[in-house]
């Protein structure tokens, strides 16, 4: 059963953790509110396991997001799947700070990608992960880590290489 | 090139999420939210259905003598399909709206009922209090109310509604709220986050409960003033479907409910429900509710409160049944 002392242990943990997990999130999903529902959906694992976690919960609490995000986040619940749906409904503002160059949008191509490739490379190049890290976390083979990261790269070369275009050519393009 | 785009796209990720911040009190709001999809699904797996069906049970035992004990399995047969019968002219005759006010750990919830109108309310309860606009718990102020979903009258028909109140949205779906399952079959009994009471006939309700077996008559009970007959009905035990058990790390599910009746109108006045989750390694998990029923005259006021309305300057948004989105990708 949760209780009190369960959320006041998590509140003590997410005090320090809470942004960085936050980050991954976002990054997972695309979107600072699909960023929180994802964490969110974590957390509520996380809570039912507390008591009987061994070791570290920040690892299970990251294995846990990972696994939600490689599996496309089917997440089970009625009522938050349409609350994520209305969210979803509303558009983003636009951010008018937001520089248009190669690098946002190397990370608008990754979220793009299939939930299982943006996972791993968000595991490789935001987690520093080895692909023996990456596939033990994921539960696959380093054989699918190596190609899903090789899929996913090359996706973003393909952009770098247009970008790198005149620009004339890139704006025929 | 091949480092210069790694490393462009680390950078792009610090870039990306730099403002990013989490919001405060995400422990209490993920235990909320945990709390409430086992509140809910706790109502669906012990609520009306399965209660209408105990007290169409328990009634023929106390109507052959006031014992729960009965005579052979034709006799009992033949006295549990009379008290159906007088349970649903009871209902259909008197023409009685449903008001069922739900208390759960995760915060109170209301349903009206009326023919095939019908509105849940959830609200956010004291240990959340005021929402935000993106729905997380603010702790301050009391408990407001935070979605309501039902039906509503949209040009005449009824449709069905969403209204999230925190957000001021709603979205509205013209397909037709699929009748509830039988609330004593695995799918039914443990059909995932939806409303505590989604009636929508009452007569098809009970047909459809019926299955839910036995139920004994365990004493008598005052509420409010008043004598009740209390029923309890046999546990239902079931094995979580796959994508269920995926996401609760348990693969069983036991549902209980008791059930007060009044002895008179043959009408339910309080039910009690709890569901345990078990046979994963996270340890059981134990929900309980409580709702008190009330039968209101079918005054046009009473019919109303059966349906959603849509407040004024509410923005809407896609049917969230209709759209792909985070569930799909």
């Amino acid at each position: 059963m949760v209780n009190d002392r369960v959320v006041g242990e998590l509140e003590h943990f997410l005090a320090e953790r809470a942004d960085h997990l936050m980050r991954t999130a976002v990054l997972l999903t695309g979107s600072h509110e699909a960023g929180q529902d994802l964490l969110q959906a974590a957390l509520e694992r996380l809570i039912r396991h507390w008591g009987t976690l061994r070791g570290d919960p920040e690892g299970y609490l990251r294995r846990t997001l990972y696994n939600l995000a490689a599996d496309g986040f089917r997440r089970q619940g009625r009522l938050q799947r349409k609350l994520a749906l209305l969210r979803a409904g509303a558009q983003a503002p636009a951010d008018p700070t937001a520089e248009v160059d190669l690098r946002d949008a190397l990370v608008r191509i990754l979220l793009q990608l299939p939930p299982r490739q943006r996972a791993v490379l968000v595991l490789k190049y935001w987690e520093q992960l080895s692909e023996a890290e990456i596939a033990a976390l994921l539960g696959c083979s380093e054989g699918t880590v190596k190609s899903a990261t090789s899929r996913g790269l090359g996706r973003l070369r393909e952009l770098a290489d247009r970008w790198h275009q005149p620009e004339v050519e890139r704006q025929r393009a | 090139m091949n480092t210069d785009v790694e490393e462009l796209l680390a950078e792009g990720m610090q870039r990306f999420t730099a403002e990013v911040q989490a919001p405060a009190g995400l422990a209490r709001t993920a235990s909320r939210l945990h709390r409430r999809r086992l509140a809910v699904r706790a109502a669906i797996a012990c609520g009306t259905a399965a209660v209408t069906a105990a007290a169409v049970t328990a009634v023929a035992a106390v109507g052959v003598g006031g014992s729960a004990r009965t005579g052979a399995r034709g006799s009992q047969a033949h006295q549990v399909a009379y008290v159906v019968n007088r349970v649903e002219n009871a209902l259909a005759g008197a023409n009685l709206v449903f008001e069922g006010r739900t208390t759960t750990a995760a915060g109170p919830s209301i349903t009206w009922a009326y023919g095939s109108r019908h509105r849940w309310e959830e609200f956010t309860g004291r240990g959340c209090g005021h929402a935000s606009p993106n729905g997380w718990c603010t702790h301050r102020g009391g408990s407001e109310r935070y979605l309501a979903e039902g039906t509503a009258l949209i040009g005449g028909k009824l449709t069905a509604a969403y209204v999230t109140y925190f957000d001021r949205k709603y979205s509205l779906s013209h397909r037709r709220v699929p009748p509830p399952a039988n609330a004593c079959s695995a799918t039914g009994a443990l059909e995932m986050g939806g409303p505590p009471a989604p009636i929508d006939h009452w007569s098809d309700f009970i047909n459809q409960s019926l299955a839910c077996g036995a139920a004994s008559v365990t004493g008598h009970v005052w509420i409010g003033g008043a004598e009740t007959t209390k029923i309890t009905g046999s546990p239902i035990t079931v094995r979580l479907s796959p994508d269920y058990a995926k996401v609760v790390h348990e693969k069983w599910a036991r549902a209980r409910w008791t059930l007060y009746v009044n002895p008179r109108t043959y009408l339910p006045v309080r039910m009690l429900g709890s569901t345990q989750t078990f046979g994963g390694p996270g340890g059981d998990t134990l929900f309980k509710s409580v709702t008190d029923v009330r039968w209101l005259p079918p005054t046009k006021a009473n019919i109303r409160k059966a349906l959603v309305t849509i407040p004024p300057g509410f923005h809407q948004v896609s049917s969230p049944a209709a759209r792909p989105g985070l569930a799909s990708q």
